[in-house]
């Protein structure tokens, strides 16, 4: 697009606005926690004497270390079966083409717009019955399963797009199925694979209801669950509040800030494809 | 969040046709759900602690570190009894509850403000056997009597399921300061004096009450006003969820209307629903309000913020020279009915009670009555304090069997699902009393007439 | 875009997939084998994924279905009521407001985040310096990495009486119209409302970023010889051509707004009064703190029919546009 030379200040104009406006929560944030914690906190101001301690305090008070341990124990048990379920099933739909592969992805696709309310109650009572409850693994199969929809929909979009020409080079090599899948599909899925990787990685780490219905013990929730220990019924201290939150938020924005070049093309480059 | 959908294609009836399938099988399946309540674990009442070691669990909720406190010295006493405290808000605690104590490893001692269907569905320890042998008929009858359940699910009387670590009183703390510049010199003795200090103050300038709605807490205000017009047992019946009792009796709404009165005529503050407790405690800690309806817990940070400028004092009665009424409660706790340490857990519920190290430690931690046998010394206050105030209110209420518990309990959902909300109308005058009274029975029916 | 659907949907199948060496009916045979193989083998692969799928989510909702239709704690008996949970969901005052929120919600969460990001990614498309253009889209995108739950109470300490929206109103001399914007009636589903286009917009705008890479460059040259200003470039050219990708971005902030319950949470619990109630908060409230699974699981099937009801035609219209 060819832009003139207002429309190109206008445009750099806007864009800071727009980049103002989406850091002013953050920075907001930022001033709160700074301020001291037994009191109600003024504004957006830099406080006169920074309580950098708030954020040692916000670490213990929610148990922030013990927090990611857990968080981290459910996205092990997420992120890499999900990768391999995904890839499989995408492999199946996009280069073998199965029959009914467009009836199976349809069906994956409904499941999209099933929001989880409707079914946290019956994945509790599940749960219950298959003894997971209150473990980790109660979160980790019913996110795996959510996760299929769009992770079988993202690899299929990455395997429709490779040529025919290669597969069949590979068959007339004389090369098995898995031999083809193994030393040319995989590497040539990298770039899927870890955006795919990086998203789920942040659904899960970001994972709020789920881990609040389904395990009873705040310590072995993820991350975003810890908010509620600054939240007792009688007692929120918002400077600790915000502090608690800003160390939760760290871990995912600075990785998205390291892989984002990756990141933000393969994501648009999925979604560009099917 | 997801994201991502791509376009249709067809075979979308193929997955109709599934649907429809499964649907069928599903319905025709066994309905969910088990008949028979979970047993209480067999165990012979013993007072005796065992000396093996031994690990208790309780689920508590965040912001009460008097159970930190006291299990801490209990295993100091006893040092082969350790404990393992579960914390979680109180919104998540209630709502997970019958949950927690329906699992396969419950935790011993849970923080329950409310029975609930626990009882009905067996989840909780019947304490009665415990009472016996423990000689708790020594304890005031009318403390106990809120943590009493009959088998049809109603509260008051029938048998024992819950004890409370620390017993509350509610009333009002008054900031002295503000109040000698307007010429108020001793608190209210009677429910029209209290109206005419908050008009001089209104006239002033002045702030009347700090309230705040964001979280309910308002509902102290709203709940003492109806304490002074109700008919004590009635309320306490509607409370205890008796069949044929209502909440939408004369007292309640003359109660109501009341606050209805001061919302109208700016008592409160302007952005009251956007107050938290956390905000309406730390803004009158700052001077700001000259009364402020709230509990004993709050009484040693109301103490360190204002000093010797704050006052507590029981909410008057509407006629002059009548009894109190209070709001006060347990701070409610059940042992699971599937606990493997039975004995062991009444057993630190008994000593929270009657060891004078445990009930100084609740009176210094959260200012409330250790509760158990009025015979026994009470621990030591400071002279002049909020807490000894706190103490004396408690036993004048005990004294003028003025006890009532609080309304929020009524039902496991009508405090979140219709008090709430409705009160955060109510003061902000966008219902009249009446409209909230009924609503709120209305709720009430919906949840307890099954 | 158009062309690769189009291409994928000719793509030739394995039975046709000719071999250069081997001659014609072995040729037929051996790929037949190959094709059986291949499919069993296809089925084998989706077996991980359809066996999570369907039994932590489709069977979890047919379980929600039958749970619709009793009347059950959780934990004692259930007792059969047939359709009277969802007759409630639909006769409830309460409750229907909540649905009627969730559809307003959907102008804060879907029309401005896809609008403004529209505006945006043009904007970013037309700059020269390219490392103002990664950064704009990379902080851009933030909101999304953040947990939805952080962002509720960020925003409402923002929203606060004493926080930085009233500071800076006060700023810019609108000192007048300060509130505590989450306790006003009348404000504060707005207030949600555009926590959630916080939230969305960066979304919209790095996912139009692309598919405005995709128009070819040679439209907007011929249009601009032919005198066309900003307008008419962005209607006959810009708009239509990202005609996909804005059908998936509104499918999804949809769901989004239909389905939130994260912010509301934490930010507003609802209130005041029910001024921000939403059916997630509603179905989680009903369903664990009132213990009444029966009507809470008949109120997420309907949320569910809901958000079919509204996105499918959106997805038909895509597809009609297509052809």
């Amino acid at each position: 697009m060819i832009a003139s030379r207002t429309e190109r200040v206008l445009g750099i104009l806007l864009l800071s606005v727009a980049a103002i406006v989406t850091l002013l929560p953050l920075i907001s944030m930022f001033s709160a926690a700074l301020q001291p914690a037994d009191q109600n906190p003024t504004g957006l101001t830099w406080p006169t004497d920074p309580q950098w301690g708030n954020f040692a305090t916000a670490f213990e008070t929610g148990h922030v270390w013990q927090l990611m341990g857990s968080s981290l124990v459910i996205v092990l048990g997420v992120v890499p079966l999900s990768l391999v379920a995904a890839t499989l099933a995408g492999f199946a739909l996009g280069s073998l083409q199965v029959r009914f592969g467009r009836g199976i992805l349809v069906f994956f696709v409904l499941g999209l717009t099933i929001p989880f309310e409707a079914l946290i109650i019956p994945l509790y009572y599940q749960a219950q019955s298959m003894g997971t409850v209150n473990t980790p693994w109660a979160v980790i199969f019913p996110l795996i399963g959510l996760y299929m929809p769009f992770g079988v929909f993202w690899m299929r979009a990455h395997f429709i797009n490779v040529p025919r020409e290669l597969s069949e080079a590979a068959r007339v090599d004389g090369a098995s199925l898995w031999r083809e899948f193994r030393s040319i599909q995989l590497p040539l899925a990298a770039p899927a694979l870890s955006a795919l990787a990086i998203l789920l990685f942040i659904w899960t780490w970001n994972q709020f209801l789920l881990p609040v219905v389904l395990i009873a013990d705040p310590l072995q929730r993820t991350v975003a669950g810890a908010l509620t220990f600054f939240q007792g019924q009688y007692s929120l201290s918002i400077p600790l509040l915000n502090a608690g939150a800003l160390i939760i938020i760290t871990p995912a924005v600075l990785l998205f800030l390291v892989f984002q070049r990756q990141f933000i093309r393969a994501l648009v480059q999925g979604a560009v494809k099917g | 969040m997801n994201t991502r959908i791509p376009r249709r294609r067809r075979g979308a009836s193929l997955a109709l046709i599934a649907i429809a399938g499964l649907t069928g099988a599903a319905l025709t399946g066994c309905a969910p759900g088990s008949a028979a309540p979970t047993a209480q674990n067999d165990v012979e009442v013993s007072t005796e602690l065992t000396s093996d070691p031994v690990q208790l669990t309780i689920a508590d909720e965040t912001g009460f570190p008097v159970t930190d406190k006291l299990t801490e010295e209990f295993t100091k006493q006893h040092p082969n009894v350790t404990f393992t405290i579960n914390r979680d808000t109180f919104q998540n605690l209630t709502a997970n509850a019958p949950k927690l104590l329906a699992s396969s490893t419950p935790p011993d001692l849970i923080r329950l403000p409310t029975l609930g269907d626990t009882v009905r569905d067996g989840l909780v320890a019947n304490l009665d056997p415990y009472f016996d042998a423990y000689g708790w008929d020594a304890w005031p009858a009318s403390q106990l009597a809120p943590l009493r359940m009959t088998d049809e699910g109603v509260r008051g009387s029938g048998s024992l399921y819950q004890l409370g670590l620390g017993y509350s009183i509610t009333g009002i703390y008054m900031n002295t300061t503000l109040a000698d510049q307007l010429g108020i010199d001793a608190p209210p003795q009677t429910l029209a004096e209290l109206e005419e200090d908050m008009a001089k103050a209104k006239a002033a300038g002045v702030l009347p009450i700090m309230a705040g709605d964001k979280d309910g807490v308002v509902n102290f205000v709203v709940q003492a006003a109806m304490n002074q017009y109700v008919d004590k047992d009635q309320f306490l019946s509607w409370m205890f969820n008796e069949p044929g009792a209502r909440y939408d009796e004369s007292g309640n709404v003359e109660g109501a209307e009341l606050v209805r009165k001061w919302a109208d005529a700016g008592y409160f503050p302007s952005d009251i629903n956007a107050i938290d407790y956390f905000t309406f405690t730390s803004r009158f800690s700052a001077g700001e309000g000259l009364f402020t309806f709230n509990g004993n817990w709050e009484a040693a940070n109301y103490q360190k913020a204002l000093g010797s400028n704050v006052e507590f004092f029981l909410v008057p009665p509407a006629e002059a020279g009548a009894d109190h009424v209070a709001m006060g409660a347990a701070n409610s706790f059940s042992v699971a009915a599937k606990s493997p340490h039975l004995n062991e857990i009444v057993y630190f519920l008994n000593w929270v009670h009657t060891d004078p190290t445990a009930r100084q430690i609740i009176v210094d931690v959260t200012g409330a009555s250790p509760g158990g046998d009025p015979a026994q010394e009470l621990p030591s206050v400071e002279a002049g304090s909020l807490i000894e105030n706190a103490l004396k209110m408690s036993a004048q209420i005990g004294a003028e069997n003025g006890q009532v518990d609080f309304m929020a309990n009524t039902t496991a959902g009508i405090y979140a699902g219709s008090i709430i909300p409705e009160s955060q109308l109510l003061v902000t005058s966008q219902i009249t009393g009446k409209e909230f009274v009924d609503r709120v029975q209305k709720f009430y029916e919906s949840e307890v007439g099954e | 875009m158009t062309d690769r659907a189009v291409a994928v949907a000719a793509a030739p199948r394995p039975d046709d997939a000719p071999s250069a060496t081997a001659t014609a009916p072995v040729r037929r045979a051996a790929a037949r084998a190959a094709a059986r193989r291949a499919t069993l083998a296809g089925w084998v692969l989706l077996l991980p994924a359809l066996a999570f799928y369907i039994g932590f989510v489709v069977w979890p909702l047919f379980q929600g279905v039958q749970y619709s239709f009793y009347d059950w704690n959780g934990i004692g008996v259930a007792r059969w009521v047939g359709v009277e949970n969802y007759l409630t969901v639909f006769t409830d005052p309460d409750l229907l407001g909540a649905i009627r929120n969730a559809f307003i919600l959907i102008a804060f969460f879907t029309f401005i985040p896809v609008g403004l990001g529209l505006v945006l990614a043009t904007l970013i498309r037309g700059i020269r310096y390219k490392a103002f253009a990664a950064t704009a889209q990379t902080v851009l995108f933030l909101p999304q990495i953040i947990p939805l739950a952080a962002a509720g109470i960020a925003w409402s300490w923002m929203y606060a009486q004493t926080g930085a929206v009233n500071q800076i109103l006060g700023w810019v001399g609108l000192g007048w119209i300060t509130r505590p914007w989450l306790a006003d009636y009348g404000t504060a589903l707005p207030a949600v409302g555009l926590i959630g286009s916080w939230v969305l917009t960066g979304l919209c705008t790095v996912l139009l970023l692309t598919g405005l890479g995709k128009i070819d460059v040679s439209l907007y040259e011929a249009i601009r010889l032919d005198g066309a200003g900003w307008w008419r470039e962005f209607f006959t050219i810009t708009l239509p051509g990202l005609r996909q990708e804005i059908a998936v971005l509104v499918t999804v902030t949809v769901i989004a707004a239909l389905s939130s319950f994260d912010i509301i949470y934490t930010s507003t619990q609802g209130g005041p009064g029910r001024a921000t109630l939403v059916p997630g908060l509603s179905i989680f409230r009903i369903g664990f703190t009132q213990s009444d699974v029966g009507l809470a699981s008949a109120f997420g099937i309907v949320l569910m029919v809901l958000v079919l009801i509204v996105v499918l035609p959106i997805q038909r219209l895509s597809r009609a546009s297509d052809s």
